[in-house]
C-alpha cells in the first residue's frame, strides 16, 4: 500500500490529468463514482480544481472592465470552462490501463474517463489529500513524498474566485438598541453566498496545518495571515453552520507554529486586528471566536482582548495600569453615557485580564479591576433603562463577585 | 483530569450565571437571544477558561441542553453544542483508570465513573412517569425520545426539499450527535475493561445498553430508520453541486432566494449526522460482539434480555430493501464493519460447499472471508451459478465495495483479517490475490452474462485492482534492480 501511496505522488507529479465533466455522458444522476474511484484521481481532481481556478483568475485578471468582471466571474462558476488537458495522454498509470486487455471491459479513453458530480469530486478530492497528509501516522511506514503542495497564495485565490473579501465590515450603521450579537455582514461578496468549496477549503487548512512537525508548508506571516482569513470567516453569518469546522481549523491552525513563534505572532495578529476590526460588537465576537481550550488560545484571547482594548483607546495607554485607569472613571450620571461602548470594553477587560494570568500575578491589577467592576455594578441603578445599561451591570456584578468568591 | 464536585463556590457561580438567563426566559426576542449567548459564554468562562474551571453543576448542564434541545437559532444551537462536547473532554464521565497516569499500582484496569455526573439521558423508570413531557421540553432525552427524534430525522430528511424545515432539523441532527458522542464515549472505555476483564457487568450498566434493552425501543424499526437517514442524507450531498447554488441564486426572486449558507450548513451537519450513525451502528455491533461472548461465558441473566445482533437486521434490511443497498455502501466507510457486512451478503447467495471443498485444500472449509467468497467467482460456472441468484449490478456493487473496504483495512487487520491465506503469505502477496481475484471475478461474470454493463463503481474497482498489481510488479522489479545495483556497486568497490 505504501508504495503505492508512493506511485500515486510520483504519476500526479508529472502533471495533472483529467476526470472532469469534459465527459457529458452522465447515466445515473446520482453516482457511485467516489469511494472507490481510485486513489490517483482523487488526487487529481484536486488540482484540476486548482488549475480551473487559476484559469478563471487569470481571465478576470485579463479583464479590464470591472462591472464586466463581476458578471464574468459568475458566469463562470454556472459553467466552467471546458477543460481540456493533453498531458493525459501521457500519465504512465492510465496509459498502462489503456493497454492492458482488461480495458476491453470497461472501455476507458482519454477522452471518457470517470465522471462524479461535483459536491462529491470536492468531497473526494478533499479527503484524499487529508489522507496523505495525515499518512505518516501510521508506523513504519515509508513517509510519503509530496512533490507539489498548494501555496498559501492558492489557498487564497480558492476563496478569493468564489468573491472572498478580506475584510470585517461594521455594523454600527444599524440602530443601536438592536445592535445584535451576530449581525454582520458576510465575508464573501453578497450576491454570491459563501464559497461553496468552503468546507474542503477548512479540512484542506485544518489537515494541511497539522503537519508542520514534519514539513513547513507556510510561512510565519503566511500562517499569521491564515489565522486572520479565519477569523475572519468566523465573523461571516452565513458559514455559522459550519462553526465546528471553523473552530477546528482555528485549533490546527495555532497549533502550526513553535512554542516560540507563538508568542510573537501572537501579538502581531492581534494588532493587526485591532487595527481593522470597527470597535462594535464584531470585536467582541472576535474574541469569542478564540475557544480557549488551552494555553496557546488563551494566550491568544488574551491578547486579542488587550489589543482591541488599547485601541478603543487609541493607544494611549503605555501600560496595563494605565488602561484600568482610563476604564476606572464611569461617568453614568452623564446623559450621553454610551453604555453598548462600556459594555464592549467591560468584555474585552474581561477577556484580557481573566484568559491570562494577569491578575493572579499583580496584586495591583488586581485591585483595580475589583474597583472597576465595582463601579460598573454599583454606580448604574438597577432602574437605569438606558440600552445595554443593564448588561453592564449584570455582567459587572457577576465578576464582581467571581472576584470575591475566588479568594 | 479535572474531577467535579469538589468545588468552592459552585453555588455563587451557579446562581450568577444561571440569572443571566432568568430576566429573558418565558421571552422569544432579540434580548433572550442574546442573553443565552452570554451565558453559554458565561459558563465558558466558568469552566473551560481557566486552568481549575470547575464543571457546570446539573442546573447548568440542564440549561445547556435545553438550549441545544429547543433549537432555536443555529448559532444558539451550534454554541450549545459545542460547549457541551468540550465540557464531556474536559470533564468525562467515565475513564479507566491506566488512563489516569495517578495509579500505577494495579496492573487490571479499572473502570472509573464519576458520581452524579449529568446525563442527557433520563434513566428509563424516572421516564415512564413523566413520558410525553420529557420528550417535547428541552429536559433530558429517554430512550422512547430517542427513538423518537431518530425517527423525525428519517422523516425530515425524506422531504423532497427539506431544507425548508431546516433549523429545527439541523438542531435534531446535532442533538443527535451530541447523544452518540454521550453513548460513545460511555460505550468504549467500558468495552476495553469488558475485553481485559471478562466482567459483562460493565457493559450492562453501559448507556447504549441500556438504551436498547428498553421495552420502548422496537430495534427493527430504529434500524430501519437509520439506515433511512443515512441514505437520505448521500442523496442530498450527491445532488450538491456548484450549479445549484448559482442558478437558484441568480433567479431574481429575493422572497425564494435559495439559501447558500444554509445549503452548506446542511452538507456539513448532515454529513456529521451520517458520521454519527455510523458510530452509533459500530457501537451496536461492537456490543453485540461482547454480548455473545458474555452469553457463552454464562455471564448474562434472563434480565438482558434478547435482542438480534444488529449485524444481521442490517443485512435483512439491505436484502429486502435493494434501493438502499448502493447508497448504504456508499456511505459507510467503517472498514472492518463494511467488509463483515459485504461478506455476509454475498455468503448469503453464493453456492455452497461443492465448489469450494473441491477448490480449498488445506485451509479450513468455511473460509468465509472476502478473498473466500471471491473464489466463487473463479470460474465462468460458478460466476454463472451465482448471478442467477443475485443481480450483477448487486454483485458488483458487493465486490467493489468490499475490495474497497479490503484496501482501508489498517494493516494489523490485513494479516489477522484473512487467516486462511496468510498462514505462509504477506500482506501485499494477499493483496495481489485479492486484485487478481476481483479483475477475474468481473472477467467470469461478462463472460456469464454477456449484456452486464460494468457499472462506474465496478470500473473503478478494476482500474485499482489492475494498478495495484501492475505496480506491485514494477515495485518488484524495482526492488530487483535496486538489489542488483547495489551488488554492482559493492564489486566495483571490491575490484
Amino acid at each position: 500500500m505504501v508504495d503505492m501511496e508512493d506511485n500515486f505522488l510520483d504519476f500526479e507529479s508529472e502533471d495533472p490529468l483529467l476526470t472532469r465533466p469534459a465527459v457529458t455522458k452522465r447515466r445515473r444522476k446520482t453516482i457511485g463514482l467516489d469511494d472507490l474511484l481510485t486513489d490517483f484521481y482523487k488526487e487529481e481532481d484536486k488540482i484540476v480544481e486548482k488549475e480551473a481556478k487559476r484559469a478563471k483568475a487569470r481571465r478576470n485578471n485579463d479583464s479590464d472592465e470591472d462591472d464586466n468582471d463581476k458578471e464574468a466571474a459568475l458566469f463562470d462558476i454556472k459553467t466552467p470552462p471546458p477543460l481540456s488537458f493533453p498531458e493525459l495522454k501521457t500519465c504512465r498509470v492510465l496509459q498502462s490501463f489503456m493497454d492492458d486487455e482488461l480495458n476491453s471491459l470497461i472501455d476507458i479513453s482519454t477522452e471518457n474517463v470517470l465522471y462524479s458530480s461535483k459536491e462529491n469530486l470536492r468531497a473526494s478530492a478533499c479527503d484524499f489529500w487529508c489522507a496523505i497528509l495525515s499518512f505518516e501516522n501510521e508506523v513504519d511506514l515509508p513517509p510519503v513524498k509530496i512533490d507539489w503542495f498548494p501555496s498559501y497564495f492558492e489557498l487564497k485565490i480558492a476563496l478569493e474566485n468564489y468573491g472572498f473579501l478580506f475584510n470585517f465590515s461594521s455594523n454600527t450603521d444599524s440602530a443601536p438598541s438592536k445592535v445584535a450579537l451576530g449581525a454582520m455582514a458576510s465575508a464573501f461578496a453578497h450576491e454570491r453566498g459563501p464559497a461553496p468549496n468552503i468546507r474542503a477549503w477548512l479540512k484542506f487548512v485544518t489537515a494541511a496545518c497539522q503537519k508542520r512537525n514534519k514539513m513547513a508548508m507556510y510561512l510565519t506571516s503566511e500562517a499569521e495571515e491564515l489565522i486572520e482569513v479565519i477569523i475572519c470567516l468566523f465573523s461571516d453569518r452565513q458559514l455559522q453552520g459550519l462553526s465546528m469546522l471553523l473552530h477546528e481549523c482555528m485549533q490546527s491552525a495555532i497549533s502550526y507554529f513553535t512554542e516560540n513563534e507563538w508568542e510573537s505572532s501572537c501579538e502581531k495578529i492581534a494588532n493587526s486586528l485591532a487595527c481593522r476590526v470597527p470597535k462594535d460588537v464584531t470585536c467582541l465576537r472576535i474574541v469569542e471566536c478564540i475557544s480557549g481550550v488551552d494555553t496557546r488560545s488563551k494566550l491568544f484571547r488574551s491578547a486579542i482582548a488587550h489589543q482591541m482594548l488599547l485601541s478603543c483607546y487609541d493607544h494611549k495607554a503605555p501600560n496595563d495600569e494605565e488602561i484600568l485607569k482610563l476604564l476606572i472613571p464611569v461617568n453614568v450620571k452623564d446623559k450621553k453615557c454610551d453604555f453598548s461602548k462600556m459594555y464592549i470594553h467591560l468584555v474585552l477587560a474581561e477577556n484580557w485580564l481573566l484568559s491570562s494570568q494577569l491578575v493572579e500575578d499583580k496584586p495591583v491589577l488586581k485591585a483595580m479591576w475589583r474597583l472597576y467592576l465595582r463601579n460598573c455594578s454599583c454606580l448604574i441603578a438597577s432602574t437605569d433603562l438606558r440600552s445595554f445599561a443593564s448588561k453592564v451591570r449584570n455582567k459587572a456584578s457577576y465578576l464582581l463577585q467571581g472576584t470575591i468568591t475566588a479568594d | 483530569m479535572e474531577k467535579p464536585g469538589s468545588t468552592r463556590n459552585v453555588g455563587g457561580i451557579e446562581e450568577n450565571i444561571l440569572a443571566i438567563l432568568d430576566s429573558s426566559e418565558a421571552k422569544d426576542n432579540q434580548d433572550a437571544y442574546e442573553d443565552r449567548i452570554t451565558f453559554l459564554e458565561a459558563v465558558r468562562a466558568a469552566s473551560i477558561v481557566p486552568k481549575d474551571g470547575t464543571p457546570p453543576t446539573y442546573a447548568m448542564f440542564e440549561a445547556i441542553f435545553s438550549i441545544l434541545r429547543i433549537g432555536k437559532s443555529l448559532e444558539l444551537t451550534m454554541e450549545s453544542f459545542r460547549l457541551l462536547n468540550e465540557l464531556d473532554k474536559r470533564f468525562p464521565r467515565i475513564y479507566s483508570s491506566d488512563v489516569d497516569n495517578s495509579t500505577s499500582s494495579s496492573s487490571v484496569p479499572e473502570l472509573i465513573v464519576v458520581e452524579e455526573a449529568w446525563y442527557p439521558f433520563a434513566s428509563s423508570e424516572n421516564a415512564s412517569n413523566e413520558r410525553g413531557a420529557t420528550n417535547n421540553s428541552g429536559g433530558p432525552v429517554d430512550s422512547s425520545g430517542f427513538q423518537l427524534l431518530i425517527q423525525d430525522l428519517a422523516d425530515a430528511t425524506d422531504e423532497a426539499n427539506f431544507q425548508a424545515s431546516e433549523t429545527k432539523t439541523l438542531a435534531n441532527m446535532l442533538l443527535f450527535q451530541y447523544l452518540i458522542n454521550v453513548l460513545e464515549w460511555d460505550f468504549l472505555p467500558r468495552n476495553r475493561i469488558y475485553k481485559e476483564t471478562m466482567n459483562w457487568v460493565v457493559l450492562r450498566e453501559s448507556l447504549i445498553n441500556m438504551l436498547l434493552v428498553s421495552r420502548k425501543v422496537n430495534q427493527k424499526s430504529l434500524t430501519k430508520d437509520c439506515l433511512t437517514i443515512m441514505c437520505n442524507l448521500y442523496q442530498t450531498h450527491a445532488g450538491f453541486t456548484d450549479d445549484l447554488i448559482c442558478s437558484k441564486k441568480s433567479v431574481a426572486q429575493p422572497a425564494e432566494k435559495f439559501d447558500a449558507a444554509a445549503a452548506i450548513a446542511l452538507l456539513e451537519i448532515g454529513n456529521n449526522t451520517c458520521i454519527a450513525m455510523q458510530k452509533f451502528l459500530v457501537i451496536i455491533m461492537e456490543l453485540d460482539v461482547s454480548k455473545q461472548s458474555a452469553d457463552i461465558q454464562g455471564s448474562t441473566t434472563r434480565a438482558d434480555g434478547i435482542r438480534s445482533p444488529l449485524l444481521e437486521i442490517i443485512l435483512e434490511e439491505l436484502t429486502y430493501n435493494k434501493d438502499i443497498l448502493d447508497p448504504f455502501l456508499q456511505v459507510f466507510d467503517e472498514p472492518k464493519w463494511k467488509l463483515e457486512i459485504v461478506v455476509k451478503y454475498l455468503w448469503k447467495y453464493i453456492a455452497k460447499p461443492s465448489i469450494r471443498t473441491r477448490r480449498s485444500n488445506g485451509p479450513p472449509d468455511d473460509d468465509a472471508s472476502f478473498n473466500g467468497a471471491l473464489k466463487c467467482f473463479s470460474n465462468i460456472t460458478s460466476a454463472k451459478s451465482t448471478i442467477k441468484k443475485i443481480r450483477t449490478e448487486v454483485v458488483q456493487l458487493l465486490l467493489a465495495h468490499g475490495f474497497q473496504a479490503h484496501l482501508s483495512l489498517p494493516c494489523e487487520n490485513l494479516l489477522v483479517g484473512d487467516t486462511s491465506t496468510s498462514d505462509g503469505e504477506t500482506s501485499s502477496g494477499l493483496l495481489v490475490e485479492i486484485c487478481e481475484n476481483i479483475i477475474s471475478a468481473f472477467k467470469n461474470m461478462k463472460a456469464a452474462d454477456k449484456r452486464m454493463e460494468v457499472l462506474s463503481l465496478g470500473k473503478e474497482a478494476l482500474f485499482t485492482a489492475a494498478t495495484i498489481v501492475s505496480a506491485k510488479s514494477q515495485y518488484v522489479t524495482g526492488q530487483l534492480q535496486i538489489a542488483i545495483g547495489e551488488s554492482l556497486t559493492r564489486t566495483e568497490e571490491r575490484a
